[in-house]
């Protein structure tokens, strides 16, 4: 636990906390979810401590598809974060799940260039990692899926 | 009565802006404050709130209460807040509100930065990636990055170019040609606008704010009853909105409208004015892209139409609308948006030298801010109307 507190400060590993734990468990099963309310249905990301619509805290993780198209990305081509340093030119981007809520994340498995408003990517899953608690985590990323 | 021309800008503190190494944001801070009372004609004895927004580097909790016991000061009121760049403006609104409710008479709002050559900002630029859901293991880290996707989903709907993004960059490069405090004065022209380099695609280096800046502005904030009897000419405050996107880039429509639509609104009510009456405006400019939606937001234009105006030349001196008569934080410094205050008091008072607007009676100012959910408004005049 030694570094714990640096990891918290500077890292750039997610730090599991209450309102997401579905969310990332679920990626240790390759599975993408998303939180429902129980009482309007309401479907949101990140998960809350309650809907942000009603309220209500009766909520859920449910399994998503998985597909989504891109609703607006950036090519990042200077590393703001040390962390990030050999990555650049990477793609950041907004994808509107099929089930309506955005999450944010990267599209990889193509050419930046490539990249487009309106292109309809597929889950998948980067390798298991740790946050600054050791709790196990993967996280959802996206590539090209075959057009319909 | 209402508040509107109830309450004014007093006083303006600036300090030199850029690299200042050897001074602590504390020591800049404090030369501001001693700058905007001498230059209202008051003495810190007069002061009794204080507003202020803590650092980027040497941050530190109770900010306000550190200041206010280095600047020996009593107060009556005390806020410290942080709302990203609508905080400046944010903190003048308390300001006029905690003066009009008669909570106190002298308010004294500060902010200063030595992020340029004192303790780096990558504290803060760490928070900015964990305040928004886990985002920055994607690499979602820096202020390009995140409004990059605004940026991107804007210039698809609306064809917009990146000419129309260069033209917001040298018409703020023009005018801070004109003013001695600022950084960048060299002219700039399209073509080295384009060819500047991507930082996070479609936002080129030239798009984006300075990153940072060493520097302080501190404001006198009094009654209007009080401001007529000092030594400048008060800049009233006739208008003041706030509007929130607090669900950020999970709302669909927030990345190509913002929440200044609503701020605006209210302050131009507030005011009984409205966009057609403004003569010059002071435009949050993190990035060239949220220039030109805050003046669609703002009603200078219909939806679409910004750009398509700044490339015509309209956001320069002796155009339809001076935009970021200082150069803004794109040329001038990055004081998050508390520059474009200083500037808005000095060019209502007329004192803004070759970069004067003519008969500037009204002065919108913008703050945008915090992955840019929160938004503020303030309207200056030079007389109650």
């Amino acid at each position: 636990m030694a570094h714990t507190l640096t990891e918290l400060v500077m890292g750039t590993s997610p730090v599991v906390i209450d309102e997401t734990r579905g969310f990332w468990e679920g990626t240790l099963v390759e599975q993408l979810r998303i939180q429902v309310c129980g009482a309007c249905g309401n479907r949101q990301l990140p998960g809350g401590p309650c809907c942000s619509s009603c309220l209500s805290q009766d909520l859920s993780w449910q399994p998503a598809s998985g597909h989504g198209t891109v609703f607006s990305f950036t090519v990042v081509r200077h590393a703001f974060h040390p962390s990030f340093a050999d990555e650049v030119p990477y793609v950041v981007a907004d994808v509107e799940l099929d089930e309506g809520p955005i999450i944010t994340s990267n599209v990889t498995d193509c050419p930046a260039e490539s990249v487009r408003i309106g292109m309809p990517v597929k889950v998948w899953f980067d390798e298991q990692l740790e946050d600054a608690f050791h709790q196990p985590l993967r996280l959802p990323k996206f590539r090209p899926a075959e057009e319909a | 009565m209402s508040i509107s021309g109830d309450t004014a800008i007093a006083g303006v503190g600036t300090t030199a802006f850029g690299k200042l190494p050897g001074r602590s944001a504390w020591s800049l801070q404090a030369e501001a404050a001693r700058l905007a009372l001498e230059d209202a004609g008051l003495t810190k004895d007069d002061v009794d709130g204080l507003f202020t927004e803590s650092q980027f580097s040497e941050p530190l909790l109770l900010h306000g209460h550190v200041l206010g016991r280095m600047l020996g000061l009593r107060t009556n009121y005390l806020s410290t807040k942080s709302i990203g760049g609508a905080t400046a403006i944010s903190l003048v609104q308390e300001a006029a509100m905690a003066i009009h409710a008669g909570m106190c008479e002298v308010a004294l709002c500060v902010f200063g930065e030595n992020a340029k050559t004192g303790m780096p900002m990558l504290f803060g630029l760490a928070q900015m990636g964990r305040g928004q859901a886990d985002e920055i293991a994607y690499g979602m880290a820096g202020g390009p990055v995140m409004e990059a996707r605004s940026a991107m989903r804007y210039m698809r709907e609306y064809s917009v170019t990146a000419e129309m993004f260069g033209s917001v960059a040298i018409a703020c490069r023009r005018h801070a040609s004109l003013n001695p405090a600022a950084t960048y004065r060299d002219p700039l022209t399209m073509e080295e606008y384009l060819a500047s380099r991507y930082v996070a695609e479609p936002l080129r280096v030239l798009d984006c704010t300075i990153a940072a800046s060493d520097g302080a502005v501190a404001l006198v904030v009094t009654s209007a009853e009080r401001a007529r009897d000092l030594r400048q000419p008060p800049a009233y405050i006739a208008g003041m909105g706030a509007g929130d996107n607090l669900d950020g880039f999970r709302d669909p429509t927030h990345y190509t409208h913002f929440a200044g639509a609503r701020s605006s609104a209210r302050a131009y009510a507030m005011a009984g004015i409205g966009p057609e009456d403004v003569d010059v405006a002071q435009l949050y400019d993190c990035f060239t892209s949220t220039v030109l939606i805050t003046l669609e937001d703002y009603g200078f234009c219909k939806k679409g139409e910004a750009g398509p105006f700044a490339l015509e030349g309209n956001l320069m001196l002796g155009g339809a609308l001076p935009v970021n008569t200082s150069g803004g934080m794109l040329s001038e410094a990055n004081m998050t948006g508390w520059n474009h205050l200083a500037e808005a008091a000095r060019q209502i008072r007329g004192a803004c030298g070759e970069r004067q607007v003519p008969a500037a009676e009204v002065c919108v100012v913008s703050g945008h801010g915090g992955f840019q959910a929160a938004h503020a408004t303030l309207i200056v005049t030079n007389e109650v109307r």
